[in-house]
């Protein structure tokens, strides 16, 4: 429901994943192999021989510094502001709205109706049940497009279908006060709560 | 709130289908909505991912920015590193070059098939004609796990369900002495299951111990 960005999610962790994991294997054969270790000697001396020739080709004129620290830090610093953005995309897309439309009556004016009716109706309704142990509702907004998702933690024993039949039941009563259709996605968890919660012996 | 609810839900058996309810659901994905809800998002890796290079970069900053400031480096300037790092094989304890490069590596592997595999969660669907439902496989075994134990007259602690996308295990010990039949509780659990039509539509294998417990 929500709008992690799942596609990146699973490149970026790959790149990282990939880069760690040929860095420890490296690391294992030049602890095993000793052959490995010559070519890695030869190899990275020339490597850092050139990244000095370029920081000592890039001197600020009269200075023994190079400007490429700057470059340098400026990369790493910007680095670490995307990877903050990227944190920030998880689990976003929560809207407040649950209904945005132009009034085609008579009156001037514009309809809005806020998330917290259906998300409080719900709720409210879903307290007074035995059965449960838990129960919340979000309100996201998928593409431009208000969604409720409600979770249920049923005691332990308590049918699913059951419960799906009743939510089904409330859902359309709700959009028949709410006047408009919102998709839902109803999801029944376990957790902690319905794990050790008390199980409803009679019904 | 509530009362409205029900009120409403006895005046009308199927709201959204009159001129009150445009038909604004048509347009909303929800086979996408479903797909994302069964497979892992991966937040927790991306997350951990993301401190473990801010981390990195924040301490390449400070030992670069000991370095400018001509002030002693907090563990190894980056010169002494660049230089330890090239002449890698010596200057270290094998066993511990190993054993860095394993851990590296485990981390590495475990970021790379948390980005590779399909991440599917255990979850199954329910079919409803209005919502999408979907549930944990843990509710499910919970709820076979009761008609199992109605049917087979046992205690709750005699009966353990494991429900897999396929498969649904039930487990029982009988209490010592009293029979219980098998065909009993595979009748109570399938039904249990074609009433609550889960999709993929697990089969059901049915586990009795040959050892009962005394005095449940």
């Amino acid at each position: 429901m929500n709008s992690t960005p799942r596609i990146l999610n699973r490149i970026l962790i790959g790149i990282l994943g990939f880069k760690l994991l040929a860095v420890g294997i490296l690391l294992m054969l030049l602890a095993t192999v000793p052959a490995v270790g010559t070519w890695w000697q030869a190899w990275s001396r020339s490597v850092w021989d050139g990244a000095n020739r370029v920081f000592e080709g890039t001197r600020f004129p009269g200075r023994t510094e190079s400007w490429l620290w700057i470059v340098l830090a400026l990369f790493l610093i910007v680095l670490s502001g995307l990877m903050v953005a990227w944190v920030a995309q998880q689990g976003k897309g929560r809207t407040d709205l649950l209904l945005a439309a132009e009034d085609p009556g008579g009156v001037p004016g514009d309809i809005r109706i806020g998330s917290g009716v259906a998300e409080q109706a719900l709720k409210n309704a879903l307290a007074e049940r035995p059965d449960l142990a838990g129960a919340a509702v979000t309100t996201y907004q998928v593409r431009g497009q208000p969604a409720l998702k409600i979770r249920l933690h049923p005691r332990p024993g308590v049918p699913p279908q059951v419960l799906a039949a009743d939510t089904a039941a409330l859902v359309a009563a709700l959009e028949a006060v709410v006047g408009q259709r919102t998709p839902v996605l109803l999801h029944i968890a376990a957790g902690a709560r319905t794990r050790f919660s008390r199980a409803e012996r009679v019904r | 709130m509530s009362s409205v609810i029900e009120q409403q839900n006895e005046a009308g058996d199927a709201p959204g289908e009159g001129p009150a309810g445009p038909a604004h659901a048509a347009s909303f994905d929800m086979k996408r909505a479903l797909r994302r809800e069964t497979h892992s998002s991966r937040a927790a890796a991306a997350g951990l991912a993301a401190a473990l290079v801010i981390l990195l970069c924040l301490y390449a900053l400070l030992e670069a920015g000991v370095r400018a400031i001509g002030q002693p480096p907090w563990l190894i300037d980056p010169q002494t590193a660049a230089e330890r790092i090239v002449a890698l094989p010596g200057g270290m304890p094998p066993l511990l070059l190993g054993v860095t490069g394993a851990v590296t590596a485990a981390a590495g592997l475990f970021f790379f098939l948390n980005a590779v595999l399909p991440g599917r969660r255990a979850r199954h669907l329910l079919e409803d004609r209005h919502i999408a439902v979907v549930v944990d496989d843990e509710i499910i075994a919970s709820a076979l796990a009761r008609r199992a134990r109605l049917a087979a007259n046992v205690t709750q602690e005699q009966v353990m369900v494991v429900v897999s996308q396929r498969q649904a295990v039930v487990n029982v010990r009988p209490t010592s002495g009293v029979p219980v039949s098998e065909t009993a509780i595979r009748e109570a659990v399938e039904d249990e299951l074609r009433s609550m039509a889960p999709t993929p539509m697990p089969l059901v294998r049915i586990n009795l111990a040959t050892s009962g417990v005394i005095g449940a």
